[in-house]
């Protein structure tokens, strides 16, 4: 059971800081499917960064900037060039994919993958099973907490979901939704570097290409699923996570006779579930148009 | 208190949206503790005026002083630092939030505070108490009535430290008794010490509430301000207007078009809904949705040759009542039928092809597709008798939209142009042509005025008595009373999803009105 | 006229912008911009046979773009391209693999038809569950996407897996000769064929039936064309399954033609590229022709550059995704000229 816990934790991990990330995009009222871009540059600058400086810490800040950079870079492209969220997500998340493939093969010469030579400290041994469980596993309690306070218990919480619900009342008392989403995208920015850095320092210490393999659209099906609530959107990609789990654990059990690939597409078949599910909650349409947004 | 400085002095104050120009050098000064009502036709600058003042507009241009402190144009920190509050036509409370939540959001000053949730209701219910506010902190502000919606936007903007509190438009929303308790409230608030401005565009509103008279029109000051007691319905009525010329078939459209008495509808033409029924809807139930709440026994009939207006407070059934004609939510009893044939089960496509047509509430969301060349909105009807994959001609659609923009005297350029680059009352007439055609037998017009001014409005009057003559049933759906009562043939009042009263001409306001709040208010 | 050219104008300004800022990324990391800019150019459009390898992957891309603008003018986010292009690929092969004694033609038509097919079922579901429910196609889609990659894997080493076949690249036995509808060229009378006959159905159908006129309405405003009396559901659905059947077309082309058996993970950046090519396009048939020329020279030079220009693929890649990243911006910033207010 313990070991259940601690394994779901450590997968589920980076995937809940990036996911946090979405969170505040979306009360901000940004769509952001970049979260796959951010986390995959996370990850790689992670690695490489500790991997020449030699320092975890200097990787960990190296992930974070670069993270909020993208982030940046994704709110000037939404609102200053007024560019559709959801294509020009997509294209920050090509970017991030392409850009850390092109990286590896600038630095090191191949595609293969890179491996740090320390990663995040962990509690080790002298805690047994618990032992391999990072810092950032540690903090990640405590960080969704400070974010259920900051988004649920302040008027900066208030005031930026109404950004995101009626940007007019947010201007109409003297708040300014843009500048607000900027900052929503830069702390964001911050958690999905975090989690792209502990994908790759916090476990095998190894950065390889597309590693995030569809973990960052995962994250942000958990915010949907999650009703872009802070507890939500963790216990939903505690689930993913848990799928997962029990995906590997069965091919351990049965071996051979479990159909490899199709327990691998469990935690996808798991987010179509989660965000059906959701909508069916909701009980109406999410309204796509950009001409109806606007009015 | 002429030693006071002036509450709001702006000077050369204009705003400009792209080419159009919707504020044109107006200097004004209105002075400390009295009620100020701006007026003017849909589309004379009100709106704009107020939101300058309140800095939300920031290609102003020209000075606004507050108390003699100059204010930074379209900085809505600055305006809100200088006491200046500013309640919306259509109240800008976030729908999801609390009512704690939605007082808590717009305070100014450090937001980085954490609060408990039972502080801030403990706190907000004792402001709320103390304005007389019925709305308890933990309501969502989406299931509040739209009155006490407008309330918790009044008691938010007093939250602070409110010297010029701001108000576009408030009785448009309300029901008759709503308007003289809100009346009251604001000269308690004059008398304790706040400085208002009041945008009204009903004459007789004006008369009841105004210490001072500014007119505006076309984006000009045209009239004040002027104290109120040297103005008379007669005068305000004409600078409100204009030189223009209305069109005014019936001797009380102009009043009514000014809301300066309040018509009785003398040339109704009841009974004509008793020997042919176009439309009858029996025993009509629906459940409650996000519109608005469950429709309740409903039963009604339209006449050819009749219009029947539907009176309430918003929120109170109409949309449900609209929708559910259409065959967009389903009836859970009662039946519908359409000239004899019996609806109830048809699609909204087989309905309109049996001459039902519908002029919705939203003009730019539900009735015209904005970023859509003007031939497709108006081509959309006529594609819907085909099957999907069926051939067509474009050009000859085209060549149809221009015959009929140009029967329904639309200006526009060219047929692909956006929707978007027409204005209120143009938009109106091409989903005028699009609905009044010759195979139109029941036509629902909800809202067909809001937002336009007289012009726009008085077409939109004579296209309803021209289809009346022409034997078609009419339904009319408005907030406005004036206007129903001047058009309609008969009223019925909706509350609360069911019907609550039945009038005939000579309509009594005081009647309609209490139906219109029902009993909870009585 | 001139709001067409400006929009031309536009998209050009933005691919700019888009290699500019490949052109600061490349350089920060060692390579020459210029250096890489020409080759891309050089190994697209101007070195011997280059455009018969444009016309190679130009094709398939184009019949999957003319799908994408068909869903995205009817206001759908089916970004689920790859998926349904893998679906269909797996179609055509399953065909191929079951009746190997029928009549090639046959099998073509066949392998086509069920390549549609698959493709369309595979975009089937995300609009199922968008219209029934709400449930944003977007993810579905792209979770569609991980899951199909997933399924060729199984498919080509498990159920069709080549006995002959090595390394780690699975694959389906080769498809005989006479089911080819080209060869290794990619270019060949029945993918052009194809290709132009989708064009004119596409065509025809945005542009001169009532879907069309309807579904551009419905994308731009669902609520306006509901309160018309059009069932949004019939046509939200007609569009996810014709771009998935285009998306499907074009996985059995490559199956059928270029590629010549099924091979896992291939071509895998067909679906964003689509996808892309319609929006550069914005959304125009003919305007795709166009676009899809270009992309599909990009395509074929991302094939070059390694061997030739010693340069990674991933650059290609990283052109495209920037160009996504701007291509719907929709303003000039204010600073530059601003357009309005």
């Amino acid at each position: 059971m313990i070991s259940l816990v601690v394994a779901v934790l450590r997968e589920a991990t980076p995937m809940i800081y990036v996911a946090m990330a979405g969170m505040l995009a979306q009360r901000a009222g940004v769509w952001n499917l970049g979260l796959e871009g951010l986390m995959i540059t996370g990850a790689c600058a992670g690695v490489v960064i500790t991997e020449r400086v030699g320092s975890v810490l200097a990787g960990v800040a190296g992930a974070v900037l670069f993270s909020v950079l993208l982030s940046v870079l994704l709110w000037v492209v939404i609102e200053k060039l007024r560019a559709n969220p959801i294509i020009a997500g997509l294209g920050l998340t090509g970017l991030g994919l392409s850009g850390t493939d092109l990286a590896i093969q600038a630095i090191y010469g191949s595609e293969a993958a890179v491996t740090a030579p320390a990663g995040i400290p962990t509690l080790g041994p002298a805690y047994g099973i618990l032992g391999v469980l990072d810092v950032l596993v540690l903090l990640m309690p405590f960080t969704v907490l400070a974010l259920w306070v900051l988004l649920r218990r302040t008027r900066f919480g208030l005031r930026l979901a109404a950004c995101g619900e009626h940007p007019f009342a947010a201007r109409s008392v003297g708040a300014d939704p843009g500048r607000m989403r900027l900052l929503a995208l830069v702390l964001g920015g911050v958690l999905a570097g975090l989690g792209g850095a502990d994908l790759s320092l916090g476990g095998l210490q190894i950065f390889s290409i597309n590693m995030t393999a569809g973990r960052g659209f995962m994250a942000f099906a958990a915010v949907i699923f999650g009703a872009a609530h802070p507890l939500g959107t963790t216990l939903a990609v505690l689930f993913f996570s848990l799928v997962e789990y029990l995906g590997i654990k069965a091919q351990l059990v049965f071996g051979e006779n479990a159909p490899r690939d199709f327990i691998l597409m469990l935690p996808y078949l798991a987010t179509v579930l989660g965000i059906w599910i959701s909508a069916r909650l909701r009980g109406g349409a999410v309204v796509n148009s950009a001409e109806l947004r606007d009015s | 208190m002429s030693a006071d400085p002036p509450a709001l002095a702006c000077s050369g104050l204009t705003i400009r949206f792209g080419d159009f120009v919707a504020l044109q050098d107006v200097t004004l000064t209105l002075g400390r503790y009295r009620i100020h009502a701006v007026c003017g036709q849909n589309g004379a600058g009100k709106t704009s005026f107020a939101r300058a003042c309140a800095g939300l507009i920031g290609s102003a241009t020209g000075t606004v002083e507050i108390a003699s402190r100059p204010l930074r144009i379209g900085h809505v920190a600055a305006a809100r630092e200088a006491g200046v509050e500013l309640v919306h036509q259509s109240f800008a409370l976030p729908p999801s939030f609390t009512v704690a939540e939605a007082m808590e959001f717009g305070l100014s000053g450090s937001t980085g505070a954490i609060f408990f949730r039972r502080t801030l209701n403990r706190r907000w219910a004792k402001h709320l108490k103390a304005l007389g506010v019925e709305a308890k902190p933990k309501d969502r502000i989406r299931d509040l009535p739209v009155e006490t919606q407008q309330a918790v936007e009044i008691a938010r903007a007093l939250a602070g430290d409110a010297r010029l509190l701001i108000l576009d438009e408030p009785t448009a929303v309300l029901a008759p008794g709503a308007v003289d308790a809100l009346f009251a409230r604001l000269r308690r608030l004059r008398d304790s010490g706040v400085t208002i401005i009041i945008i009204l565009h009903k004459v007789r509103e004006v008369l009841a509430i105004a210490d001072t008279v500014t007119v505006l029109r076309g984006g000009r000051l045209v009239d004040g301000p002027t104290e109120a007691t040297e103005v008379t319905a007669e005068s305000l009525a004409r600078s409100i207007i204009g030189a223009a010329a209305i069109a005014a078939e019936a001797p009380e459209d102009q009043a009514a078009l000014v809301g300066a008495s309040i018509p009785r509808g003398t040339h109704a033409q009841p009974a004509a809904a008793v020997t042919a029924p176009l439309l009858s809807i029996a025993g009509a139930a629906t459940a409650k949705t996000g519109d608005g709440p469950a429709l309740r026994q409903i039963d009604l009939s339209v006449g050819a040759g009749e219009i029947l207006g539907i009176a309430g407070v918003e929120g109170n059934g109409q949309q449900p009542l609209v929708q559910a004609i259409a065959g967009l939510i389903p009836l859970t009893a009662g039946r519908l039928t359409l000239d004899g044939t019996d609806i109830t089960a048809m699609p909204l496509a087989e309905r309109r092809r049996r001459g039902l047509r519908i002029i919705p509430f939203e003009r730019n969301t539900e009735g015209l597709s904005l970023s859509s060349a003007l031939w497709e909105n108006w081509a959309a009807r006529g594609l819907l008798g085909h099957s999907a994959l069926s051939l067509i001609n474009p050009a000859k659609l085209r060549a149809e939209a221009r015959a009929a923009f140009t029967t329904w005297d639309v200006r526009f350029e060219t047929v692909n142009q956006p929707a978007r680059s027409l204005s209120g009352g143009n938009a109106q007439k091409v989903i005028l042509s699009r609905e009044i055609d010759e195979a139109a037998r029941l036509i629902i017009l909800a809202q067909p005025t809001r937002g336009l001014d007289i012009g726009a409005t008085a077409f939109v009057w004579h296209a309803m008595r021209e289809a009346r003559k022409r034997g078609l049933g009419l339904i009319l759906i408005s907030s406005d009373l004036d206007e129903l009562f001047d058009i309609s043939d008969r009223v019925i009042v909706l509350q609360g999803g069911s019907i609550a009263g039945d009038f005939t001409a000579p309509y009594d306001l005081h009647a309609v009105g209490t139906a219109m709040v029902g009993s909870a208010a009585a | 006229m001139k709001a067409a050219s400006l929009t031309v104008l536009r998209a050009i300004a933005f691919v700019l912008l888009a290699l500019i800022l490949c052109g600061v990324i490349f350089e920060a990391a060692g390579f020459s911009a210029l250096d890489m800019f020409s080759s891309i150019l050089g190994g697209a459009f101007l070195a011997d046979g280059a455009l018969i390898q444009d016309l190679r992957w130009a094709c398939p891309l184009f019949v999957s773009a003319a799908g994408v603008l068909v869903a995205f003018r009817c206001g759908y986010f089916n970004v689920g391209t790859q998926g349904q292009f893998y679906l269909g690929a797996i179609g055509a092969a399953v065909v191929v693999a079951l009746l190997p004694g029928l009549p090639g033609p046959l099998v073509i038509l066949l392998a086509l038809l069920l390549g549609i097919a698959f493709g369309a079922l595979w975009a089937f579901w995300p609009g199922w569950l968008r219209i029934r429910s709400g449930t944003d196609e977007v993810i579905t889609t792209l979770m569609g996407n991980f899951i199909a990659g997933l399924l060729l894997i199984w498919i080509t080493s498990g159920w069709l897996k080549d006995p002959a076949g090595s390394g780690q690249v699975t694959a389906s036995r080769p498809v005989p000769a006479a089911m080819r509808i080209s060869d290794s060229s990619g270019v060949s009378p029945t993918i052009l064929g194809i290709t132009l006959l989708v064009a004119i159905g596409i065509w025809v159908l945005m542009n001169r039936t009532a879907f069309g006129v309807l579904g551009s309405l419905a994308g731009r405003n669902p609520v306006m064309v509901t309160w018309q009396g059009a069932r949004l559901s019939r046509l939200g659905l007609g569009a996810f399954l014709i771009s998935g059947g285009t998306a499907g077309l074009a996985g059995a082309m490559e199956v059928l033609g270029p590629d010549g058996r099924l091979v896992s993970g291939f071509s895998p950046e067909h679906g964003f590229t689509a996808v892309l090519i319609a929006l550069v396009a914005n959304l125009s048939v003919s305007g795709t022709v166009i676009v899809a020329l270009f992309f599909g020279g990009l395509a074929s030079a991302s094939l070059f550059l390694p061997v030739i220009a010693g340069l990674p693929a991933a650059a290609i890649d990283m052109v495209n995704a920037a160009i996504a990243l701007f291509i719907t911006a929709r303003a000039w910033p204010r600073r530059l000229g601003g357009v309005r207010r």
